[in-house]
């Protein structure tokens, strides 16, 4: 598979003059086409910022980042805004729909920054995707008017609009109870079942072990990783145990 | 704590809190002043009214007057403390030349009297009584204050001499309002200029209790007492004094409260970002037991703390500025400090600001009752209450594209934001548009014919001489023979005595001669031909009661003379009250003569002028655009310089508050735009975006304020020039000008301050906002 990400060593900092401190610290990770990839670790080791560097949302101080053989740091703004719409979806712990604007609309809304003409085209493809991720019939729904869930499912379909190389989900169930947590993340299995790769930020390890490879954060450094193989939705107890196990040896 | 939010919030707008702080200061001074002007005022009209005596009642009356009657009345009127009875002599405003000029274009009564000797004093300036010497005149302070007049000038009033020797605070007749002026001259010499005018009795009480007032209102109405006239109360004068000042203190005020408003409006932005990015942090203080009012608290402290900064420093300002805006005040009526009282209300004006903005700070903090713990959690914003615009949808749009949708519908859903600004955009439209189509309109060329004067080339004034018609005889044989003058018109103006319904009569001066040649505007009816007609300026007809086609009776050496309205026309030369007519007259009182020339050749108008100005050394020659230059031009270009100002002005408010408006959404609305910058639009769209919001609040602000200031500001400037004598005015205005340039002037500047306003948005980070 052709890597889509490759990230070299990068630093990011934060902060000036002596409350400046390094959150990642020399940091080199490879994300390939269709992989399913979560990302553990202890509150404020980093993880979100990795997302951000890795996805071209943040710059980084040191090292560079490769997108689909594209250096990041070599882009100007309007080419990342354009690769983030284009090439990659994103969904975060708070569902960051826009008010006064009905679930339908949130959905198409970046599509039809470039395509206004193909109005219809796009609607029907949300729609589609409104029904895959079960949420069909909340169209004309005001964004406080459905559960969080729901919300949640939303922000996804609008993630996916774009037939993304790869979507990232920054701890996208944190804010749910488990049962909808457990529906977003067989949606996220789905969604990478069609070859779309996936890389999740979370401190669950209920979560994690649902992903193929995971990748443990501490002090702005990647300190382990863990393969496993596809879930297929009945070993569950099983790898939650080994991520559980090597989180302990880690001390995280 | 409390340092946490404050140091975090005075950052994070370092601009927005200059501004703020900037705009309290203002708001302050402007309150303060008003209110040390206010006081100021009181307390200078009454040591005015009570070191001058003003009379309780006074009833003006022309005619005969019966004295014995008068006084018997006030012996047994048990309400009259004093009472008197005092004539006033009103002279010809063109027959008082004071230091070469004479006061013909003037409009006030102008009359004379002597120092009363019981109440109703004439004030020198030191506050006393003066009783002037022979040969002494007196002038009231508005001739001071307009120039007409110097200390040491030489006055002549009807042909005798007289030296101005001071100046007059009269406590009646100060303002400029009132239409009558008192100059104070000596016994003896008022004698003397007796025959010259024509007498008016002021009968004047002052009674035991000032609240008696009514009561005695009534006994002297239904006593039958002498009443050709109006009648005046203590109250009245004083409102007649506070009148002016009043005004400009309710302009200060009424710049004041915008002022507060736009302070308010920075106020409103700050603490509604402030408690979305603090709603998180808010949600959990109250899950974990603070109550609203504690929350509350920490935020009040940091406004309270701008409040009372501003308030002191605007205070202090205004006791700088106080002086200046006193001048007039002490001027008009004497200076009256009460120091301390002063200082203390001044103070309260302060305090006032102070608490309205801590006040209304509290009451946009009542938003913290509507954050729930459970919402925080969820949305980690607080949900505006969206308001309409649903029916926009994004998915049924095929028209805009899709930022300047966007731009457009948020405006229409969250209306309640924009209206400070829209607010800002109508005035400033009708600010702009009323004095520059006002002044467009009196400095068009055909204005001239509203004001009275015939559109003609030349204009011959023969006046202040004797003989006049003789004279003007020997100007018309000259131009009947010369052929650089195509026609020209004879008009002299002579003073009659009109009868009134009541049989009072009144002087009135009336234009007399051929007025079809150069006919001037007639909002009703036409010019009166050679019979019995007579035409009426609006002024005159108002005062006498007068309608087209209604029946005027004047008084012409002994006989009566019956002549019918025909006409009504605006007027603004010699004070508006004038008449024209074309019967042949008695020659009996020619008061002045003008004669009119329409030139072949209007190229030629400067020579031909000299030629006629050297062969007759008693006429005053001018061309007379140069006529209409030197009368209208100080008002022209005041109106001009006026309109300059006033676009400038708004201009530069538009561009402010434009900035101001849009750094304080832009920072309101941070977290939507890293949202948006995280679905992948570009700090270009936003930009687009936020343009938009702004033009469509501009297009709708222009398009009202233009229509507002051609309806409410046409009416406007309608009765502003109605009151100096022209009718039926209606702005002439150039349609480019109005409809196009004028919306331009204003949009270009307000949209380029919206892309100044709207640059952070590219400062705005995705990970400072939505990164978990
Ligand atoms: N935009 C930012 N500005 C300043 N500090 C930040 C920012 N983003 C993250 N940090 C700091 O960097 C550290 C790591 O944050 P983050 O990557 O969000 O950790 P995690 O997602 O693992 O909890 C934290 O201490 C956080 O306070
Ligand atoms: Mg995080």
């Amino acid at each position: 598979m052709k890597k889509i990400i490759a990230a070299d060593h990068i630093d990011k900092a934060f902060g000036q003059g002596i409350e400046r401190r390094k959150v990642l610290n020399g940091v080199s990770v490879s994300i390939s086409g269709g992989e399913f990839v979560s990302v553990m670790g202890p509150s404020g080791s980093g993880k979100s910022s990795l997302l951000f560097a890795v996805s071209g949302m943040d710059t980084v101080d040191g090292g560079q980042v490769l997108f689909d053989g594209r250096e990041l740091g070599a882009l100007k703004e309007n080419e990342l805004a354009d690769l983030r719409r284009t090439q990659m979806g994103f969904v975060f712990q708070q569902p960051t729909l826009m008010k006064n604007m009905n679930l339908l609309d949130n959905i198409i809304l970046p599509s039809l920054r470039d395509n206004r003409r193909n109005v219809k085209a796009i609607t029907e493809k949300a729609r589609q995707l409104m029904s895959k991720t079960g949420i069909a019939g909340l169209e004309k729904r005001d964004i406080t008017q459905v559960s969080g869930g729901q919300l949640q499912r939303a922000g996804i379909c609008r993630a996916l609009m774009s037939s993304p190389q790869i979507l990232f989900g920054d701890e996208p169930t944190g804010a749910l109870n488990q049962e909808a947590a457990e529906g977003i993340m067989s949606l996220f299995a789905d969604i990478n079942e069609t070859g779309t790769a996936v890389m999740l930020v979370t401190h669950d390890a209920r979560i994690a072990a649902r992903t193929g490879r995971i990748l443990f954060m501490c002090d702005g450094q990647i300190v382990s990783e863990l393969r496993l193989p596809k879930f297929r939705g009945t070993e569950l107890e099983g790898r939650m145990e080994q991520v559980v196990t090597r989180m302990r040896e880690l001390g995280i | 704590m409390y340092y946490r939010i404050i140091r975090g919030d005075l950052r994070a707008g370092k601009l927005i809190t200059l501004t703020t702080l900037l705009f309290v200061t203002a708001a302050a001074m402007l309150v303060s002043l008003s209110a040390i002007l206010t006081v100021n005022l009181a307390g200078a009209i009454d040591t005015l009214m009570t070191q001058a005596k003003t009379p309780h009642f006074m009833q003006m009356h022309s005619g005969e007057l019966d004295r014995a009657r008068l006084t018997a009345f006030a012996e047994q009127n048990g309400k009259v403390d004093e009472f008197q009875v005092l004539e006033f002599v009103n002279v010809e405003n063109a027959r008082i030349i004071i230091g070469g000029k004479s006061l013909a274009d003037n409009v006030q009564d102008n009359g004379f009297s002597t120092q009363s000797s019981m109440f109703d004093y004439l004030l020198d300036l030191d506050g006393k009584a003066v009783i002037p010497a022979d040969g002494e005149l007196y002038v009231p302070i508005a001739y001071m204050k307009d120039g007409t007049a110097k200390t040491g000038d030489t006055a002549v009033i009807a042909g005798k001499e007289w030296t101005v020797a001071g100046f007059l605070r009269d406590s009646q007749m100060n303002s400029l309002l009132a239409s009558s002026k008192r100059f104070l001259v000596s016994e003896h010499d008022y004698t003397a200029i007796q025959a010259s005018g024509s007498t008016e009795y002021l009968i004047e009480f002052r009674l035991k209790e000032l609240s008696m007032l009514g009561a005695f209102k009534n006994d002297y109405t239904s006593a039958g007492l002498e009443a050709n006239g109006p009648s005046i109360t203590y109250p009245l004068f004083k409102m007649l004094n506070a009148m002016s000042d009043g005004l400009m203190i309710a302009i200060i005020l009424l710049v004041s409260l915008l002022v507060v408003a736009v302070a308010f409006m920075c106020i409103r932005f700050t603490l509604l970002a402030t408690i979305e990015r603090d709603t998180r942090e808010i949600g959990v203080m109250k899950a974990i037991g603070l109550r609203v009012s504690d929350i509350k608290k920490l935020y009040l402290v940091k406004y309270a703390g701008i409040a009372a900064l501003g308030c002191a420093l605007g205070y202090a300002l205004s006791l700088v500025f106080r002086g200046m805006l006193l001048d007039n005040i002490r001027l008009y009526m004497g200076g009256n400090e009460k120091a301390s009282l002063t200082l203390l209300l001044g103070l309260g004006g302060a305090v006032l600001v102070f608490l309205a903005i801590t006040g209304y700070v509290n009451r946009v903090l009542g938003r913290f009752r509507r954050i729930s713990a459970a919402e925080a959690v969820r949305f980690g914003t607080t949900q505006d209450k969206s308001g309409g615009a649903r029916q926009l949808r994004l998915s049924a749009n095929r028209l805009l594209n899709t930022n300047i949708f966007l731009g457009v519908k948020d405006v229409l859903a969250r209306k309640s934001l924009y209206v400070t600004m829209l607010a800002v955009i109508i005035i400033a439209a009708f600010v702009i548009t009323v004095p520059r189509n006002l002044y467009n309109t009196i400095a068009a060329k055909s204005f001239i014919t509203y004001m009275g004067v015939g559109n003609s080339d030349l204009r011959l004034d023969i006046q202040q001489t004797d003989n006049i018609a003789a004279k003007a005889a020997e100007v018309t044989a000259v131009m009947e023979k010369d052929p650089s003058i195509s026609r020209y018109a004879v008009l002299t103006t002579e003073s009659f005595t009109v009868l009134k319904e009541d049989g009072a009569e009144e002087r009135i001066k009336i234009e007399l001669g051929d007025h079809s040649v150069f006919p001037v505007k007639y909002a009703k009816g036409r010019a009166p031909d050679a019979g019995h007609e007579i035409a009426l300026s609006v002024m005159n007809a108002d005062e006498l009661g007068k309608q087209t086609g209604d029946v005027i009776t004047l008084k012409s050496g002994g006989q009566s003379l019956n002549l019918t309205v025909c006409g009504i026309y605006s007027d603004v030369t010699n004070g508006g009250k004038t008449a024209k007519a074309a019967f042949a007259s008695q020659a009996a009182d020619v008061m002045w003569s003008v004669i009119y020339a329409e030139l072949v050749d209007k190229t030629l108008t400067g020579g031909i002028a000299e030629k006629y100005a050297d062969r007759f050394s008693f006429a005053k020659v001018s061309g007379v655009d140069e006529y209409v230059a030197q009368t209208f031009g100080p008002t022209i270009s005041s109106v001009g310089t006026a309109s300059r100002v006033a676009i400038v002005m708004m201009l530069l408010i538009s561009v402010l508050v434009t900035v101001l408006f849009m750094r304080l959404l832009v920072a309101k609305d941070r977290y939507p735009i890293a949202v948006m910058k995280s679905l992948g639009f570009t700090n270009a769209d936003l930009r687009v975006q936020y343009f938009a919001r702004a033009a469509a609040v501009l297009a709708a602000g222009i398009v009202l304020g233009t229509i507002l200031a051609n309806t409410l500001g046409e009416r406007l400037a309608g009765a502003l020039i109605g009151s100096f004598g022209a009718a039926s005015f209606e702005f002439v205005a150039d349609p480019l000008a109005a409809y196009l340039f004028s919306p331009l002037m204003l949009a270009c500047p307000v949209l380029i301050a919206t892309i100044i306003g709207t640059s952070g948005t590219g400062h705005i980070t995705i990970s400072g906002h939505i990164k978990e």
